[in-house]
């Protein structure tokens, strides 16, 4: 009790504090501002922190992040450009509500979700975390390798639409990641002697392109959209509590998913807003209503990616282990202020980790306050021209691959042309969703894969041996096999899954 | 862009094809029992199979069902055709990101990025009252926002942001 | 009001943005007049963004101008190198310059080298450590290394960083020294230290060659314990961890080290200010104090004293690459 005593102490700090409300600020902004990533967030903090306190700076990071976190749905629920990359899994999903009127709702489930989620992924931490931690530890290549399958057999289920034309943007968006020479065996591919080629195609930019410059494009291609009834947003949390009664199951599931997910080494919250979402759609008692602006999924997934954020600290405080790139920046921090990650840390600075557990909880708590007046700020750009908004936008698009690039200008090509591949695709029905997936996890296939076989001598047995690796395994292929199996009895009696695959309007299409 | 699926489908198969001819002329690692070059080829081969698939319609009947629903929920006036020149227009933002990589580290962020919100915003069909200001404000709150708050240097050029 | 006519107010206007344009020139005077970028080759969070970011603070605070480092990742530190040799050599670009110059030209990745660079300062050096499961059976490197020699080729393995990497040398260095081929122990190509660090714990491999530094949350969390060091004297942050000199005899003449350096040409003036500047904060007690609470290696040498020890260095890398199959041609 005296720890806890002297952990308020420590946060209830005035450069604490101000360090909160600053940062709080500062990562709703980023978040909220098109191709900037939480991480991309928290690297920019990196040379605040070196100015500050420990706990301070510690401070500014939980925050930042869980705020930009949060504030990458606004845009996403707005204008269907996904501030972050946690955001793009349910972007359609809340971007369906708000043209259905329903924009206060929306932005409300990801804020309050949001909020209760980073505090059930804090609770984890607190309570869970040397559990978790000694799972996640267990974790080889083989386990990773059937962790990043999982992760790929997601990519038929997140899009609405063929899950052929799905594979094919999946495996486009893994022939990409072969680009340089970042693979098991350290040799140049498809880099055509280009220096920039040798060094791949990083996720942001590309995330960039497809998502928000192809957006744009699209934009200039259609007519204005019809104005949304430029009217003040209503209650952002009105309905929220009934929501919160109607889903509990979604939010619980959500929120464990999230932590679990949270925990593994190198799955962030990217990942787990698209597990998630995937996860909610397959266990609903409605799926044909996703994708047309249902609470449902926006919920699971928006609990998910915030519960994964506080989850994402236990591997990183107790092993250094970052859990995502998020906490890979804070480790480094915490070397840099004393704090080295291990488990003394929680005996002899046992106050230290108090304090962070009161700043993860203080920090969830300001969001709701702190994302209303952000909401209604960031609304205002839904009445404002569409010819005043896209122009910036696009130069946004430019400005953050290039800054997250380290001032390299190969991104800013790397945009437009993901740009120019993202809207042809999505005009013919690959869902870009999947190709982003393939982007993200295909180096962790390819080197789980490779280093698994050489560790093994080239024998595939380890790989269903080992008791988490066959668990994996088991999932992967029920995952596989769960919709050719659905496909097959559909066919037999009579293409009737097609029907409930794509709701009430199927018999009418029927050829 | 709607282009057909046998367009579509075409272009994924070349691309899987040359994956597979690219990834087989890559040479094996010492000591490591799968090479650089059995990634791209798995690849390669599991595009040309979906370009297969793809090309003979098959999982069609997905993206009807979905763009049915989809037209279900949208108003009807933005089911009408535009003109096709419209499509084009599309080529821009590309073009103007392009201009920005070629431009802007001889003529500095703040001309390149006040030539591009300039030229979208008058596609968008702007009027120039609108257009000119935003062009000069918007790139200079941009620089305000990267290089004070971020603390990212833009390309300097001809004008040179700290005064 | 009146007075201020289109025309006055046109001159006013190209007068200003004259001088904008030659305020530059005049400032030259003194080096920095403006802000200085510092690209780092490696990822925000690792060893060599935390040197560059604490040299850039420090040189933000004697030196007046702001100092903005730049992660410029991807290509195992093509990408960054070749940004820092291809910068304008006026002394605002400038960067951390990593071990693996002396390294990627022996792959044919790139034909940058080490004299693609003005060198400013050499400002650490890391060298590589073995390590082992906590439980593993080996008490000592004697144990482990007679273990490896009874094995048959291929079945110890190893990891640390990617293929071709600095631990990957530091491997096929020490099987050198002790007699055996170069791929006497596997390699495992891994995505940097901390990976295999947990792979080594979660007991997917044998030892793991990365610097003490980077196993420390390993080895402090009880899961790994180093046993040697590949390096002339014991780390004052790990003193219990022997030299691989006093417990076999051997010595593997290799590290990872980084430096401060600009493109080619610098002007000798520029060149000068900084390294005088980076001679004080590697003498300074935040840079010691943060060196030593990361338990990173200090190591010092001035511009013309880091050159040849970059060239020293490339030939040694060249050696090892040579013995074990990793250069090209």
């Amino acid at each position: 009790m005296d720890t806890v005593i002297k952990a308020f102490g420590l946060v209830f700090q005035v450069d604490v504090m101000v360090a909160i409300v600053a940062s709080a600020f500062y990562g709703l902004t980023v978040g909220a501002l098109p191709g900037l990533s939480a991480t991309m967030a928290t690297a920019l903090l990196v040379p605040v922190t070196f100015y500050l306190s420990p706990i301070a700076a510690v401070a500014t990071i939980i925050t930042a992040s869980a705020m930009a976190i949060f504030s990458g749905d606004i845009p996403g629920c707005l204008l269907r450009i996904p501030g972050t990359p946690a955001s793009a899994a349910y972007t359609d999903e809340a971007y369906a509500m708000t043209r259905k009127g329903q924009a206060e709702t929306a932005l409300g489930i990801c804020l309050w979700f949001s909020a209760l989620g980073g505090i059930a992924g804090t609770l984890s931490l607190m309570l869970i975390a040397p559990l978790l931690a000694d799972i996640a530890l267990s974790f080889s290549t083989y386990e990773n390798f059937w962790l990043a399958m999982l992760g790929l057999m997601c990519s038929t289920l997140v899009a609405r639409s063929s899950p052929i034309k799905a594979i094919a943007a999946m495996l486009l968006g893994l022939l990409i990641t072969c680009i340089g020479i970042d693979n098991p065996g350290g040799v140049p591919r498809f880099t055509f002697g280009s220096t920039d080629l040798l060094g791949g195609i990083e996720p942001i930019p590309a995330l960039v392109g497809v998502f928000a410059l192809a957006e744009v494009m699209r934009a200039l291609t259609e007519r204005e959209p019809p104005k949304i009834e430029s009217r003040r947003l209503g209650s952002i949390l009105k309905g929220q509590w009934k929501l919160t009664k109607e889903y509990p199951k979604q939010q619980a599931r959500g929120n464990i998913v999230g932590i679990i997910i949270g925990v593994l080494p190198g799955a962030g919250a990217d990942m787990a807003a698209w597990v998630s979402y995937a996860m909610s759609k397959r266990f609903s008692k409605t799926p044909e209503k996703f994708g047309t602006g249902h609470p449902e999924g926006l919920i699971e997934a928006g609990a998910s990616n915030n519960a994964s954020l506080a989850s994402g600290w236990v591997p990183a405080l107790l092993f250094g282990i970052p859990g995502d790139t998020i906490t890979a920046i804070a480790i480094g921090v915490l070397y840099m202020k004393g704090l080295n990650p291990g488990p003394s840390l929680f005996t002899t600075q046992a106050e230290s980790m108090y304090a962070l557990y009161i700043i993860f909880i203080l920090g969830n708590i300001i969001m709701i306050p702190f994302g209303i007046v952000m909401i209604r700020l960031a609304s205002r750009i839904v009445g404002a021209p569409r010819s005043a908004v896209m122009p910036v936008i696009m130069v946004f698009c430019a400005v953050g691959a290039f800054a997250t690039a380290g001032n390299n200008l190969f991104a800013v090509w790397c945009v437009a042309a993901f740009g120019l591949i993202g809207f042809v695709m999505e005009k013919n029905g690959y869902p870009v969703a999947a190709m982003v997936l393939g982007i993200v996890m295909g180096t962790m296939v390819e080197q789980s894969f490779v280093t698994s076989l050489i560790k093994s001598d080239g024998s595939i047995l380890p790989f269903f041996e080992r008791p988490i690796s066959s668990v994996l395994a088991a999932m992967t292929f029920a995952a596989l096999l769960w919709p050719l199996l659905a496909w097959s009895l559909g066919w037999l009696k009579g293409r009737r899954t097609v029907a409930a695959y794509g709701g009430r309007q199927a018999p009418n299409t029927r050829a | 862009m709607l282009l057909s699926d046998k367009l579509t489908g075409g272009v994924v198969a070349v691309l899987g094809g040359l994956a597979f001819a690219y990834g087989s002329q890559l040479p094996p690692v010492p000591g490591q029992q799968i090479g650089p070059s059995a990634f791209p080829m798995v690849i390669g081969t599991g595009l040309v199979v979906c370009a297969g698939l793809i090309m003979f319609g098959i999982g069609h009947r997905f993206e009807e069902v979905a763009e049915a629903d989809v037209a279900s929920h949208s108003a009807p006036e933005e089911l009408e055709p535009l003109p096709a020149w419209r499509n084009w227009l599309a080529l821009l933002p590309p073009a103007l990101l392009g201009f920005y990589a070629l431009a802007s580290e001889t003529l500095g962020f703040l001309p390149t990025a006040a030539t591009m919100v300039l030229v979208a915003s008058l596609a968008f069909g702007a009027r120039p009252k609108l257009a000119v200001p935003l062009a000069l404000v918007a790139p200079f709150v941009i620089n305000l926002i990267f290089l004070k708050l971020l603390r990212v240097p833009l390309p300097g050029g001809l004008l040179p942001f700290p005064w | 009001m009146t007075f201020l006519d289109r025309r006055s107010v046109l001159q006013g206007a190209a007068a200003g943005v004259a001088g904008l344009i030659a305020a530059p020139a005049i400032g030259q005077a003194k080096f920095p007049s403006r802000p200085v970028t510092l690209i780092c080759p490696w990822g925000a969070g690792g060893g060599t963004d935390a040197v560059v970011r604490i040299v850039a603070s420090l040189m933000e605070k004697s030196l007046g101008q702001p100092f903005s480092v730049v992660n410029r990742t991807g290509g195992s530190g093509v990408v960054g190198h070749s940004a820092i040799a291809t910068a304008a050599p006026d002394g605002y670009t400038l960067g951390i310059i990593t071990s693996e110059i002396a390294m990627m030209h022996h792959q044919g990745l790139t034909q940058l080298t080490y004299a693609s660079y003005t060198p400013l300062a050499l400002m650490n050096d890391d060298p590589p450590g073995i390590q082992v499961k906590s439980d593993s059976p080996y008490k000592d490197v004697k144990q482990l290394a007679d273990a490896i020699k009874a094995a048959p080729v291929g079945k110890f393995k190893a990891s640390g960083t990617g293929q071709g990497g600095i631990w990957h040398l530091a491997l096929v260095g020490w099987m050198q020294a002790m007699g055996l081929a170069p791929n006497h122990v596997a390699w495992v190509p891994s995505n940097g230290a901390a990976p295999a660090m947990q792979d080594l714990a979660a007991g997917g491999l044998d030892l793991v060659t990365c610097s003490v530094p980077e196993a420390r949350a390993m080895i402090d969390a009880g899961r790994a314990k180093s046993l040697a060091i590949m390096a002339a004297a014991r780390n004052p942050q790990f003193k219990d961890v022997p030299t691989l000199k006093e417990a076999m005899g051997l010595e593997v003449p290799l590290g990872s080290w980084r430096g401060i350096g600009g493109p080619k040409n610098l002007p000798p003036e520029v060149a000068r200010i900084l390294s005088a500047e980076l001679k004080a904060i590697y003498d300074s007690q935040e840079y010691r104090d943060f060196m030593n609470a990361r338990g990173l290696t200090m190591k010092y040498a001035d511009a013309d004293a880091f050159g040849s020890f970059m060239g020293e260095s490339d030939k040694a890398m060249g050696a090892f690459m040579k013995a074990g199959g990793l250069a090209k041609g």
